[in-house]
């Protein structure tokens, strides 16, 4: 049974296969181009140390960052758009194919139960797909890494592209586009009606869900007087909410705030306030604290983990759906 | 035990009716044409005794099974279409396909594929002609030793020549293992050869079922003046007229009246007389 569906896909496999063998060889040669870039550049230090530690002159960095944004950019493509292909070549054609051609008549009058079937072919077709998109996408994590601060890091976990393709989260989009492709290839029995549909259903979803997940993970929240200097702002954390507090510890409405801050601005006189002035005006006025809530960087595995939780568990129901689909085929 | 039997079988797709209340049983050993216009229901009844269909209303039961969205054991399908992946060999093929089956047997398929000229096993199931690819088909239904055979459509788009050559794969099968046979096809004159038994379809009804020698005896074909048809007695089935001669198809028919010639069918006539039937009810209706 493996080794008929194994033979059916031969093709797509080799095809995976191949897409592997040029991407390590295109990335770890990339790769290295860059560490000599780096090393001939002396911008080593640069990797490891925040931007602003960074010693090397800054139009040596900005050479560096503009000769490989591009290379940088098409790597996490790849890797955001790796689930998508996956959904749209992979899973949409995987059944509607069988049914536009009516080959699956052969395998439902068999002994063989059309469950059983479904699951070799969702077997052969996903487990070679997940294990291309792993190995990709832990090159380009290889790669960035070496990268560090003067790649696409620097922008933090949090930024769309790399929270994109970083952990689990493309597992969870590629079951979640392969799942879809498959389902509409099952309902709507058309393969360029499956891979159409498929792609735009997953492209909407991935982006209308992006957001929820931030709220599911519980975030942190801290609160300074409202003199205080400390940056709330949180390096690389996400920030989810940032506002005011009066000496009650109510939130104080923005365009209130923002009154209330102009207004100290300047004294009762109408002359411009002194920094001391302005920071003792804010209090009297109403303005105890300033509060943030936050996921910090460290805790973006969690949010990882939610993301890949919620397309996976969305996968599931549409695979359900593609075997209940099936077993009313005709 | 009756390898096929239906029950009052109706298949509804949307609001058209393409099987309705259809009884009947097969005996056993019997090789079954299974006769009616395009449209009549023929393919639609063929896939639901597969399984692959779900009857609307009624019940269909192979060897006193119900059919329930699974094909049974002993039951084997060719579908109209061959349905045989186009891309691999056919030894790949015969792999593939025994892989999905619990009962196979591998000297059959290999008896049924040395048949005639051969098939090449090297050969991309693609490329054969017709005749080969209904005979590898033929070769996969067998290969799961089946004891009811359906056939839709095994005659279609076959030249003359691979026509009778499938009509000997699937008569020598039926002469080696008895093996029960439905098959549907327009061509009757090549059904008549090896078929035993008639189940003529129509409108999604059965119209005639039963041996053909029967069938045959039970009708008749009276040519006569067209003034002195009222004296004629029996089920009238259809007539042909012209401006004297009428030619009329007679179930029950008493002997023929004064001035009338009267033989019996052949199962041409026959079926073309149901079939014209039909044909000028729905086009009163």
């Amino acid at each position: 049974m493996i080794w008929a569906s194994w033979r059916r896909q031969r093709a797509q496999l080799i095809t995976l296969l191949g897409m592997v063998v040029i991407g390590a060889g295109v990335i770890t040669l990339l790769r290295s181009n860059m560490i000599d870039a780096i090393n001939s550049s002396q911008l080593a230090h640069c990797v490891t140390q925040a931007i602003d530690e960074c010693s090397a002159p800054a139009e040596v960095q900005k050479a560096f960052r503009t000769e490989w944004a591009t290379p940088f950019q098409t790597a996490q493509i790849l890797i955001i758009g790796l689930p998508a292909l996956i959904g749209v070549f992979i899973g949409a054609p995987l059944f509607a194919r069988e049914l536009e051609q009516g080959t699956h008549v052969l395998a439902f009058t068999q002994s063989v139960s059309r469950t059983r079937w479904m699951v070799s072919k969702l077997v052969v077709a996903l487990v070679p797909a997940l294990i291309v998109l792993i190995v990709l996408q832990y090159l380009v994590w290889w790669w960035l890494t070496a990268a560090g601060a003067l790649g696409p890091r620097l922008n933090g976990s949090f930024n769309p592209v790399n929270f994109g393709i970083d952990h689990v989260s493309p597992v969870g989009y590629a079951l979640f586009a392969f799942a879809l492709g498959t389902f509409v290839g099952v309902v709507s029995r058309r393969t360029l009606v499956a891979m159409t549909v498929g792609l735009g259903a997953f492209v909407v979803v991935r982006f209308a869900l992006s957001g929820l997940v931030n709220d599911l993970v519980p975030a942190q929240r801290r609160e300074v007087p409202a003199g205080s200097d400390v940056d709330l702002r949180q390096g690389g954390g996400l920030e989810l909410e940032f506002g005011w507090l009066n000496a009650s510890g109510q939130p104080i409405p923005h365009d209130k705030v923002s009154a209330l801050i102009q207004a100290c601005k300047s004294t009762p006189s109408g002359t411009p306030n002194t920094q001391e002035g302005f920071l003792a005006c804010l209090p009297q006025s109403g303005l105890a604290k300033k509060y943030t809530s936050f996921i910090p960087e460290s805790q973006a595995w969690q949010v990882h983990l939610v993301d890949a939780a919620i397309f996976g568990g969305l996968a599931v129901l549409l695979l359900v759906g593609t075997a209940w689909a099936l077993r009313r085929q005709s | 035990m009756n390898p096929l039997t239906a029950t009052a079988v109706g298949k509804r797709y949307r609001t058209r009716w393409a099987v309705r209340d259809c009884s009947f049983a097969i005996p056993e050993g019997k090789v079954v044409a299974l006769v009616g216009p395009n449209g009549a229901g023929k393919s639609t009844l063929l896939r639901m005794a597969a399984g692959l269909v779900r009857p609307t209303t009624g019940e269909l039961r192979t060897f006193d099974t119900p059919v329930n969205g699974r094909i049974h054991p002993d039951v084997s399908f060719l579908a109209q279409n061959r349905s045989l992946y186009r891309d691999l060999t056919v030894r790949e093929l015969t792999r593939a396909v025994a892989a999905m089956n619990d009962r196979w047997s591998a000297d059959r398929v290999r008896e049924v594929l040395g048949l005639l000229a051969g098939v090449d096993y090297d050969a991309k199931v693609g490329t054969l002609s017709a005749g080969a690819l209904t005979q590898v088909a033929i070769a996969m239904a067998l290969g799961r030793l089946p004891r009811l055979l359906l056939l839709d459509e095994p005659l279609s788009d076959l030249d003359p020549l691979a026509r009778d050559e499938t009509l000997r794969i699937i008569m020598t099968e039926v002469a080696d293992r008895g093996t029960t046979v439905v098959m549907s096809s327009h061509l009757l004159s090549d059904l008549r050869e090896v078929c035993d038994h008639i189940l003529l379809i129509d409108g999604g009804r059965v119209q005639v079922d039963g041996d053909i020698e029967e069938v045959l005896a039970r009708h008749r074909i009276l040519v006569g003046p067209v003034a002195e048809e009222s004296t004629v007695e029996g089920t009238l089935v259809s007539a042909t007229r012209t401006e004297r001669q009428a030619t009329l198809l007679l179930r029950e028919a008493r002997p023929a009246p004064e001035g009338w010639a009267g033989t019996e069918p052949d199962l041409e006539s026959l079926v073309m007389g149901y079939l014209r039937a039909s044909r000028e009810r729905r086009s009163s209706a």
